[in-house]
């Protein structure tokens, strides 16, 4: 259909760019990509960097007649088109010039005086326009695999345009791994494999359907699906920059677990963590859930300016909820109108504005049988008896002091010692209940119980946990444009508000808040919201989005391979109310998802990168999975959710990296052995296991993990002290169980002759370690 | 060393000639990361393999002595006699306009300090050199001084990760990373990017001084550690023998090849690579290490006491030993040159103590990597993330607070020219007279030494090319390039 070589395909999928033989062309898929890569950052959106007063980013400013007298297009006409001109140009007048080291090739220049010639027709971009679903398309691909879901229908259609066919789907027990650490995170039990490949024998549709749905309501579903939000959150455990203390907000991971457990609507969801504390009557729960923007780091330097690290906190809480939810890189438009995106600086200070009227106060959290406020009442209330008691007993005190022996004396403590020899006169209230206490008090029933009870109250109290919340502040603080993002150069002041490329906030009465900017977020007319969390949800499956760059909607970022896809996912997803469960459920019972992902020599011929999805891919697992799949594996996971953070055993000297060495005591018993996503982490000095993993720092929003292949890895595998460890578990299970047995805990599949006989070669020990290190156990296949 | 080979030749042989996948492909894998580079595209086959530089390198490597905290150029090599006549009067109130510094609440003060120094001219060129640093005074003629460097930000962290990144913020890649991306690694034992410290605390900023942001973490720096293991788990552990290890190595190489060929991933090819370097290291790091085989005399070049001991002399001779091994870029960091005055940390006391720790070492790695003819396509680096202040800070005893207008760093081999003095400060030290030099331009001049060009080696992220080098104009500084 599109008559592209390979060479072609190739240089529109990886460089964004595309060499179209057919007569029509679309301007946001063929044209925007080459205008966006060689001219807009100098005749762009950016009015500061604008080049010899060019705009080439509108109709308008690319017709209008220049200082020079020349017109950059001229619909229509190629050769009168200044633009066209200077792109074919041989001498120093070409465009883009030399020294910016970028040229069009002969393809793209083409496409440009197509374009031209056809009246350089120009659209809003795609993810600017609010996502509507298309008709589901038919084939005859859809029709041979009697195709029900609709992400088939659509990827089938796609391929069959490609002239390229599905893989196979993959067999149950791959099936089964794959479903498993796709949705929990962990490796399915032997006999959960057996069941399932019987079921699946019998009734593979029902299988599916059992096993997803028992895996969705799994509350591990909400610690592997938890740690993909927190990435985006920037989750970690110590305050960052050089000092990194510890903090606590762990509650707020705790948190994020709960609320995807129970399938938190993605826009309550959302609206909860950008402002809870703003709901009316916000709970205890929502209020944590506000820890979601402060998980900034917190500047404990010495000589520091606290408002500039402040005003630093506030540019990440933009930045981050700019990529997260808008898939946009509004960040860039802190110093500068954005170059590429419809985003003034002005607008950028605007969203700012949400962010900067808030206070950051911890909240204690107490167990839920613990009613604190009451608590707090009753212990005003008692301790003001308590205090009516003493005073009362003045005189008693007074007695009791002078019938004193000196014996009597030296049998008190320190502290009653010294009131009694003092000054009399200068003894305060708290000093007077304490000789009352160990004096006539003795023998006041009421009092004891008062004192008792207390005790018991203060107890209580003490138990609760402090997390990190925002609240809002009465007051608003004044924002102004920071010129450059210098905070201490502020210019004009301004208001909340929202950028004019997206549809309007809804206004309500009084000053906007964060509270009307999350609603405005997950608003059913925000096009981009939607769109961004289904395709990040895809990519957890695929290993790509559907958008290639997951956090660049913009006119920067990739274009969606399967842009009706995309756009009937996300309204499809805001329709089923926002649920992810439901989203996940419709993307693993498709076909699309449950295909094999070995690679296929014609494939790999004409899709490489496997942007058409012929078939799946082979991943390797996050850094926290590793360590799950392998504790699983040898027997020794603990099963516990959530609490604090635990400390399982590092290498020595990891934690003398940073500025400050911090204490790392190993935790005991199943803490030990707690998942991935429990392990404390330090910013500056990651857990290094995890680290060599991917695992983020917590520095920044992560919106996609990169997937190194090191040497580092494979020492860790090999002989780092916890995976030995977890080495020698499993070398038990092969003497009990046998190796058969243990292959499967690790890899699911049965081992084939061959194998077994390369591994009973091995004494346990090692065939335990060679097990733990194979490709195989670390990948989702 | 015999079970490394015979590792090796098992391993390639398999690939081509069992594995199923031709060597056609694997050569496609190979073409593709080599049309890669610069795209922002993941590379198959091995990230780490030697590329194409965009023009002829003048150097090949380089050593970065980083002299963590801000080194006072004021009472090292920056002599201005003046800042001594009128020592304790106020610094012109010019100066100060629009300018801001760390401590401004409480210790911002405006009085100028002298040095306490005394000051020579040594060398051809007659560079000025203070007592504290007698060893850097005779090398003088091999180094290129640049005294009006120039930085954005004066707090620790963020002017390290600026120096280091080009930027005050979190996420982008250091530039060894950018170096190992963009030329890949000489070395097939040992990672293409170390750190090595030194001194009585990290950095810091801690990792993400080399850290790869959003390159792939192939190029994140490894820090060898001062104690115990030099890398992170390179010890089998203790009950294991070596031919233990040897036999898990190699069933777990034989089981990815057989995976390998069954689902065509050549991911398990890159895995099967990476477990054969992984072995190799266990071999090539203790040896790297094991300074046993270096005479007294080298020993003794660079004030070496106990070979066993952590220091910065130590580390300058690791440094020396990387690079003949074929490693990229070595980072020395030692701390702790945070000079503000008080009982800790103080011009009188500190100051000299820390280059007596440093000064020796420096000057023999240099003169060392000279007389093995390794300084030709070395760039060796001194200098800190900021300079200090003419003012001084006066607690209880003296110190200087940050400064970011104009500090020195120095620069020998790989092509700088030798003997230079470059740019001039005010009567005070203050700022630039002439020729200011910003970190972009240091950063794209290292960068044309070695042969790569700025502006061309970049990575895709976010739908932008990042580059070390920034958005904002960067000039290579061809005077003090021979």
């Amino acid at each position: 259909m599109f008559g592209m070589t390979y060479t072609s395909l190739i240089s529109w999928l990886l460089l964004g760019t595309v060499v179209f033989a057919a007569d029509s062309l679309e301007y946001n898929r063929d044209v925007r990509p080459i205008l966006a890569e060689n001219c807009f950052a100098c005749h762009g959106f950016d009015k500061a960097k604008r080049e010899a007063g060019l705009r080439l980013d509108t109709m308008e400013g690319a017709v209008e007649k220049l200082d020079s007298g020349q017109v950059a297009i001229q619909p229509g006409k190629p050769e009168e088109s200044e633009l066209i001109l200077r792109i074919l140009a041989t001498d120093d007048s070409v465009m883009p010039p030399h020294e910016t080291g970028k040229s069009l090739t002969e393809g793209q220049k083409d496409v440009l005086r197509k374009w031209v010639s056809q009246g350089a027709q120009y659209d809003k971009h795609w993810a600017f326009i609010a996502p509507q679903k298309t008709a589901i398309p038919e084939s005859n691909l859809a029709k041979a695999n009697s195709t029900t879901n609709p992400i088939d229908s659509f990827v089938l259609a796609k391929l069959e345009a490609e002239n390229l066919l599905p893989s196979a789907p993959a067999d149950p027990i791959t099936l089964i791994r794959r479903l498993n650490l796709d949705l929990i995170g962990l490796p399915p039990s032997v006999s959960e494999v057996d069941d399932f490949v019987l079921a699946f024998q019998h009734d593979p549709e029902s299988a599916r359907s059992q096993l997803v749905d028992r895996l969705l309501r799994s509350p591990n579903y909400g610690e592997r699906w938890g740690r993909w939000w927190l990435d985006q959150a920037r989750y970690a455990d110590s305050n960052g920059y050089s000092v990194d203390a510890p903090r606590q907000i762990w509650k707020y991971r705790d948190w994020v677990i709960d609320a995807l457990n129970r399938d938190l609507p993605f826009d309550q969801f959302t609206i909860e963590q950008l402002a809870g504390d703003l709901l009316p009557g916000a709970t205890e729960s929502q209020q944590v859930a506000t820890g979601f923007h402060r998980n900034t780091q917190i500047n404990q330097e010495g000589g520091i300016d606290p408002e500039q690290f402040r005003i630093d906190s506030v540019f990440d809480r933009v930045a981050t909820t700019g990529t997260v939810w808008l898939g946009l890189t509004i960040g860039c438009a802190q110093c500068h109108d954005h170059k590429f995106d419809p985003i003034e600086q002005k607008e950028y200070y605007r969203l700012f504005a949400f962010f900067n009227n808030q206070d950051e106060p911890q909240l204690t959290i107490h167990k839920p049988e613990v009613n604190a406020p009451r608590l707090i009442s009753e212990q005003k209330e008692l301790e003001a008896t308590s205090a009516d008691i003493v005073r009362q007993a003045t005189d008693a005190i007074a007695l009791w002091e002078q019938s004193l022996t000196e014996e009597q004396t030296k049998s008190f403590s320190k502290e009653i010692q010294q009131l009694l020899s003092g000054d009399k006169s200068k003894r305060n209230a708290g000093q007077m209940k304490s000789l009352y206490a160990v004096g006539p008090g003795v023998t006041n029933e009421q009092f004891l119980t008062i004192q008792n009870r207390l005790k018991e109250i203060g107890s209580l109290l003490a138990e609760g946990v402090s997390t990190m919340v925002m609240k809002e502040r009465a007051t608003p603080r004044k924002t102004s444009v920071f010129i450059q993002g210098d905070f201490t150069r502020p210019a004009d002041e301004v208001t909340c508000g929202t950028p004019a490329i997206l549809p309007p906030l809804a206004t309500g009465t009084g000053n906007l808040n964060r509270l009307d900017l999350a609603k405005w977020i997950v608003a059913p007319n925000n096009p981009l919201t939607a769109r961004v969390i289904v395709n990040r949800v895809w990519q957890h499956y695929f290993g790509r989005g559907l958008v290639e760059s997951e956090n660049d909607f913009g006119l920067q970022g990739t274009s969606p391979t399967h842009p009706e896809l995309l756009d009937w996912l996300a309204v499809h997803f805001v329709e089923q109310g926002w649920s992810l469960k439901e989203l996940h459920r419709l993307i693993v019972h498709s076909k699309t998802y449950q295909q094999q992902s070995v690679e296929r020599a014609e494939l790999t011929e004409k899709d490489r990168g496997n942007y058409w999805l012929a078939r799946q891919r082979r991943l390797r697992l996050e850094g926290e999975i590793v360590r799950d799949v392998e504790l699983a594996a040898c027997g020794l996971l603990s099963s516990k959710i959530g609490g604090p953070p635990v400390f399982p055993p590092i290498p020595d000297g990891v934690m003398s990296q940073g500025q400050v060495k911090r204490e790392w005591k190993v935790s005991k018993g199943e803490d030990r052995y707690r998942r991935g996503l429990y392990t404390f982490v330090y910013r500056a000095t990651p857990p290094p296991s995890l680290n060599v993993f991917d695992a983020p720092d917590g520095y920044s929003t992560c919106t996609r993990r990169p997937r190194s292949n090191t040497p580092l890895q494979a020492l860790t595998l090999m002989n780092d002290a916890s995976f030995f460890e977890f080495a020698g578990a499993l070398e038990k299970i092969i003497q009990t169980e046998g190796l058969d047995f243990a292959f499967r805990r690790c890899v699911s599949r049965p081992p084939t002759q061959e194998e077994l006989e390369i591994l009973r070669s091995l004494d346990s020990l090692s065939a335990a370690r060679a097990l733990l290190n194979l490709d195989e156990t670390v990948t989702r296949e | 060393m015999a079970n490394t080979t015979f590792l090796q030749q098992q391993t390639r042989r398999h690939f081509f000639q069992q594995c199923g996948i031709g060597v056609g492909s694997i050569a496609l894998a190979d073409l593709m990361a080599a049309s890669m580079q610069g795209s922002g595209a993941e590379t198959a086959g091995n990230p780490l393999a030697p590329k194409p530089t965009h023009f002829p390198a003048r150097a090949k490597r380089v050593i970065f002595m980083f002299m963590a905290g801000g080194p006072s150029q004021l009472d090292l090599f920056d002599h201005k006699p003046m800042l001594n006549q009128l020592n304790g009067q106020p610094i012109p109130q010019s100066y100060l306009e629009g300018k801001r510094f760390a401590f401004m609440d409480s210790s911002h003060r405006i009085n100028l300090l002298g040095s306490r120094r005394s000051f020579q001219q040594y060398g051809q060129n007659g560079a000025w050199v203070s007592d504290l640093l007698p060893h850097t005074a005779k090398i003088v003629d091999e180094l290129t001084f640049i005294r009006t460097c120039k930085t954005d930000l004066f707090n620790h962290a963020p002017a390290k990760l600026f120096m280091n990144t080009g930027t005050g913020q979190f996420g982008r890649p250091s530039m060894g990373a950018w170096l190992t991306y963009g030329l890949g690694s000489e070395c097939e034992d040992l990672p293409g990017f170390v750190v090595l410290q030194s001194g009585p605390r990290g950095p810091r900023g801690g990792s993400v001084l080399w850290g790869s942001g959003m390159l792939p973490t192939t190029y994140q720096g490894v820090p060898l550690r001062n104690q115990g293991e030099p890398i992170l788990n390179l010890t089998t552990p203790d009950s294991i023998s070596n031919a233990q290890q040897v036999q898990v190595l190699d069933a777990v190489r034989k089981l990815n090849a057989k995976r390998l060929a069954e689902t065509g991933d050549e991911e398990i090819a890159t895995r099967i690579n990476a477990y054969e370097m992984a072995y190799r290291m266990q071999s090539s790091a203790p040896e790297l290490m094991d300074t046993n085989q270096e005479s007294q005399e080298t020993l003794d070049l660079y004030g070496i006491k106990d070979p066993k001991e952590t220091s910065f002399a130590r580390n300058c001779l690791l440094a020396r030993r990387l690079v003949e091994r074929g490693v990229r870029f070595v980072q020395l960091y030692h701390t702790n040159w945070d000079h503000h005055g008080g009982p800790t940390e103080n011009l009188e006391e500190h100051l000299p103590s820390i280059s007596r720790e440093i000064d020796q070492s420096g000057a023999a790695l240099v003169m060392d990597l000279k007389q093995r003819g390794l300084l030709e396509d070395t760039i060796v680096i001194w200098g800190g993330e900021f300079g200090r202040t003419p003012m001084g800070e006066v607690r209880e005893s003296t110190g200087r607070n940050h400064h970011i207008d104009a500090f020195t760093m120095w620069f020998a081999g790989g092509g700088f020219k030798p003997g230079t003095i470059f740019g001039e400060t005010d009567e005070f030290g203050f700022g630039p007279v002439d020729h200011s030099v910003h970190v972009r331009d240091i950063h794209a001049t290292l960068l044309h030494q070695l042969g790569l060009n700025h502006e061309r080696l970049t990575i895709r992220s976010q739908g932008l090319d990042f580059r070390l080098t920034g958005v904002q104009p960067a000039k290579i500084i061809n005077e003090v390039l021979a």
